[in-house]
């Protein structure tokens, strides 16, 4: 691209693109910010008047605002624990060279290539129904009162349901991490005398600190917006015991038709996101460069 | 302390049999290097001493301890990789430290022997750098560093230059032999340079397929190699095999001449040739001769300053006493 004539042709050839992903993006997310400042209830169509911060005030002021945010937290936090302890824990198994671990593999990857909702429904129905449930039948079995998984701990069981979807992801990246590791350094560790646990302590945990960050990242950007097993599986109840951010905007835009309070909930998603991704970055950013 | 005996060890992997029963004695404060070929199973046995391996049979001891069944940390051994196998999350004193903290040492005693380790190799301004930020040469110091604190009954050192430039390799070729002047402890080295083997060594034990070829000092095999493979093997450029004729007349299957115990000359001698390339090396000449009814040429030294060129002819007359004989089997006939 060397003369200014094409400079401009190639200015001109990607303009199309360009101003497809602006658009793209800057409409939808225009609107919703447009349509936040609006008093914009499509059970009561006529005019929409613009009314300031109107709607953010009837947002944060929500009864089921606080618990959603801390609900938002609580399933990203518990999610991202499971996941990564477990997938740590299963990668090291898998790393074995144990009998079938073809097989065991690819068992271990299956539920990522399962639908969310369709997940959901399968443990709602198959495992936490306290009358045809697996764990209701079994509790019988075993003489003990049938507990109600989605009734008495709505989040903890969606953040199991939720776990069980995402366990492969963390594994499988850990997986690769953990194969990566020079096995001289381990055999070196080992002839310096550390045992299996300070070997794991020592060598494989820092070496697997990268593909951790990179699972916590990924996986948060996906976390924050759950959305599918809360709607088939509790619809955000009892109350608001199972309400995330991304359940509660729908809720109010589409449940109680008010696209203003909805938008309002949007712009707050959006912001929440970036904090948690401004604070991902710096941890990211600090992890790699080691 | 660190005499290391192996008794019949044998090692298969599977269906594999890379190390047959082999003996061997290794005496307390020894440098031995095991040279070979690539694949003769020098890494296996090193392996097998360190217990990074099991034995399929036989046994091993240290010290007139059976160590056989002993796992690595307790063998007192320390091992330095070719790879270095630094930890490279951890800083260079965090690396030396390591074999110590494992060991549950206190703090001061630790500090007082990293800096002790970190003058002997000339790591003092390193300490707090990661391998990562470290040269080559730096990082080999490091992995010796982290064995030598330690204090072992013997070091193992798999191939550590290999991955240097070769005016690194001499450098650090010196300063493990003082090292061992120094510490007086025994090392095995496994190399498959020459001169790191001729150099270093008390003792050479020369390998191939797991088999002892033989065991000696670098100028016992150099002056009486017990078979052909060791002739060949020990010495460069390498002892000159002629069968046929000239060997009958002198009594033996084959015969070895070294490129150095031929004398080169433009008019007289035994053998005639024709020189093909000749390598200049400044002190030395090597000239590859091509005589009647040998199909490789024959290797000789000659001072810096001869002037044949391709395509001339050459006498050659060998030194008689220097000849090595040898029967049917490649032995040596005394
Ligand atoms: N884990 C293993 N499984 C099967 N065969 C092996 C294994 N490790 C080594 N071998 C075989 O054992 C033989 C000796 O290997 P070893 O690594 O000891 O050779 P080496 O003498 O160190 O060679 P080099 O000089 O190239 O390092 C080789 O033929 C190799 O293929
Ligand atoms: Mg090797």
């Amino acid at each position: 691209m060397a003369t200014q004539h094409s400079r401009a042709a190639a200015r001109t050839m990607i303009s199309p693109a360009v101003i497809l992903l602006l658009g793209w993006m800057l409409i939808p997310l225009g609107l919703t910010i447009y349509f936040s400042f609006l008093r914009y209830n499509l059970l009561m169509p006529g005019a929409n008047p613009f009314v300031g911060f109107e709607n953010y005030a009837y947002f944060f002021t929500d009864p089921a605002f606080w618990p959603a945010v801390i609900n938002t937290l609580l399933l990203v936090g518990g999610v991202l624990l499971i996941t990564i302890v477990g997938g740590v824990l299963l990668a090291l198994l898998l790393d074995q060279p144990i009998w079938g671990r073809g097989i065991v593999r690819i068992l271990v990857i299956a539920p990522f290539f399962v639908m969310p909702t369709v997940s959901a429904l399968v443990w709602k129905n198959m495992f936490f129904h306290p009358v045809n449930g697996l764990f209701g039948q079994l509790a019988k079995g075993l003489g003990f009162e049938p507990f109600d998984f989605l009734a008495q701990a709505p989040l903890a069981s969606i953040i199991l349901i939720v776990s069980w979807q995402w366990l492969p992801f963390a594994t499988l990246i850990l997986l690769t991490a953990l194969q990566s590791l020079d096995s001289e350094q381990l055999e070196a560790a080992e002839m310096d005398g550390a045992g299996a646990l300070s070997r794991f302590r020592h060598i494989a945990l820092p070496h697997l600190a990268r593909a951790i960050t990179v699972v916590i990242l990924i996986q948060t950007i996906f976390l924050l917006s759950v959305f599918a097993e809360i709607l088939v599986t509790t619809n955000g109840g009892p109350g608001n015991a199972s309400t995330n951010l991304t359940y509660l905007i729908y809720a109010q835009s589409l449940l109680q038709f008010d696209v203003g309070l909805g938008s309002a909930g949007g712009v707050f998603a959006i912001l929440l996101a970036n904090i948690v991704a401004f604070f991902l970055m710096r941890m990211i950013g600090k992890n790699l460069d080691l | 302390m660190g005499r290391i005996v192996l008794k019949d060890v044998a090692k298969s992997f599977g269906d594999v049999h890379v190390i047959p029963p082999l003996n061997l004695e290794i005496e307390d404060g020894e440098f031995v290097v095991f040279v070979g070929p690539s694949g003769c199973g020098k890494s296996t046995l090193l392996r097998l001493i360190a217990g990074l391996e099991d034995v399929s049979g036989g046994v091993i001891e240290i010290d007139g301890e059976d160590a056989t069944g002993m796992p690595p940390a307790k063998r007192r051994l320390a091992m330095v990789f070719q790879s270095y196998a630094l930890y490279p999350h951890m800083t260079v004193r965090k690396n030396i430290a390591f074999p110590l903290k494992m060991a549950g040492m206190d703090k001061a005693e630790q500090a007082r022997r990293i800096e002790n380790a970190a003058k002997v190799l000339n790591l003092t301004d390193y300490l707090d750098r990661r391998p990562g930020q470290l040269s080559g040469g730096q990082r080999q110091r490091v992995a010796i560093g982290r064995a030598i604190v330690r204090e072992p009954a013997a070091f193992l050192f798999d191939e550590p230059l290999s991955n240097l430039d070769a005016a690194l390799r001499v450098g650090m070729r010196l300063e493990i032999s003082e090292l061992h002047e120094r510490l007086e402890t025994t090392m095995i080295y496994v190399t498959h340079d020459q001169v790191e083997a001729m150099t270093m060594a008390d003792k050479i034990v020369v390998l191939q397929a797991g088999r002892i070829e033989q065991v000696g000092s670098p100028l016992e095999l150099y002056h009486t190699p017990r078979n052909r493979f060791v002739a060949g093997f020990i010495g460069s450029p390498k002892m000159n095999i002629l069968e046929g004729a000239e060997a009958e007349k002198r009594g033996g299957h084959a015969i070895g001449i070294r490129p150095e115990h031929i004398a080169p000359s433009a008019t007289t001698g035994t053998w005639k040739g024709v020189v093909g390339v000749s390598e200049h090396l400044g002190s030395d000449t090597f000239f590859h001769v091509h005589m009647d009814g040998r199909r490789e040429p024959l290797t000789v030294r000659a001072g810096g300053e001869v002037s044949l060129h391709h395509g001339d002819a050459i006498f050659l007359t060998p030194d008689e006493e220097k000849i090595h004989r040898f029967d049917h089997e490649g032995l040596r006939i005394a």
